[in-house]
């Protein structure tokens, strides 16, 4: 096994089995399956959990289509009377002034808001389920972490 | 090249914007169209509950369109949306009173209505297990796992959505898929 190549397998599998990759790179992802065993493995559980996507109700879209219909045809005042960003803080849930820099310089409005404390969060992955949280690493570190995880001491072992 | 910026008869999420902006409810429902499904089961991933995953993706739609004069047209709007819809499902999750713990409790496997029994048939068992492991998972690898292969988002725009880096997105992924794997065996 080439542990190299295995990263750059692993990294295009789920672009492979949804068929958003083709051609040149879905070849040689195939390619390398055909001799290696913890590749071909991982290939499979994506492959099986791209068919068994959870199915989307068949009425949403419509739904949604028209309850933004409504929304544009009747939110007249409220909504234009705010600026595009304190619509967008809104939004995304933020409680920050309409005239934040953050706001206007960042490519998308904001994605560092504040998780409200003593919510959901608390009980991540920690305490849940005996995972650590990979957040509070190092770069250095996650990528140790994931060397040992893409390509390490794969489970089952290798041959 | 990014399927949304490709050229050819099908408009850009771009395009679609600018001409949303400009009053064009048509290139909205358009937006819907091509990316319900996936603001769909980002929801479902934080919700665990159908009603409320429809409930989360018609607010987000809203607010996203209702923002759409502060969306810089550079950054993806579905990366942007499902961004959206993560918030407004956590915040239904508060609002609703319905902590994690609860939700992990009776939380079967999910199912959505109008599922089509022939097909369900087919599924395999082994899809079905899988899925159901995937719950097992803690939050942030369930995520990690469903935003890439289900949407085929990048670990960049994984990491955005789940709030963590990038390398984070990255190795939640790996772990979340080594796990299933263990759990699968
Ligand atoms: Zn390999």
């Amino acid at each position: 096994m080439n542990d190299a190549l295995c990263e750059v397998v692993r990294e295009g599998i789920p672009d492979v089995v949804s068929g958003r990759s083709s051609g040149e790179g879905a070849a040689s992802v195939e390619g390398h399956l055909v001799t290696c065993e913890e590749c071909r493995a991982e290939f499979e559980l994506a492959r099986t959990l791209f068919a068994s996507r959870p199915r989307v109700p068949a009425r949403l879209a419509a739904r949604v289509v028209s309850a933004v219909q409504r929304d544009r045809t009747t939110r007249a005042s409220p909504w234009w009377g705010l600026s595009a960003a304190a619509v967008a803080a809104l939004a995304l849930g933020i409680g920050i002034s309409s005239d934040s820099p953050a706001m206007r310089d960042s490519e998308v409005p904001n994605y560092a808001y504040e998780v409200e404390e003593g919510a959901l969060w608390l009980s991540d992955d920690g305490l849940l389920a005996g995972a650590p949280s990979f957040d509070a690493l190092s770069d250095e570190a996650l990528a140790e972490l994931l060397d040992e995880l893409a390509v390490g001491t794969s489970p089952g072992g290798s041959l | 090249m990014r399927e949304d910026d490709r050229l050819g008869p099908e408009p850009s999420d771009s395009e679609l914007v600018r001409r949303g902006r400009s009053g064009d409810d048509a290139a909205l429902s358009t937006l819907v169209h091509r990316h319900h499904a996936a603001a769909y089961r980002v929801a479902l991933s934080l919700t665990r509950d159908d009603d409320a995953a429809q409930d989360v993706v018609q607010d987000a739609f809203l607010k996203a369109f209702r923002a759409l004069d502060s969306f810089r047209g550079d950054a993806a709007f579905r990366t942007w949306l499902l961004t959206i819809t993560a918030n407004e499902a956590r915040g239904s999750l508060r609002k609703s009173g319905r902590r994690r713990e609860t939700a992990l409790e009776d939380a079967g496997p999910v199912r959505s209505e109008d599922v089509d029994p022939a097909e369900a048939a087919v599924r395999s068992q082994e899809s079905a297990r899988a899925r159901e492991m995937m719950e097992q998972l803690p939050e942030k690898q369930r995520m990690s796992v469903s935003l890439r292969i289900d949407e085929g988002l990048s670990f960049k725009e994984i990491g955005q959505i789940i709030e963590s880096s990038e390398g984070a997105a990255r190795v939640n992924y790996f772990h979340g898929i080594r796990r299933l794997r263990e759990l699968l065996r």
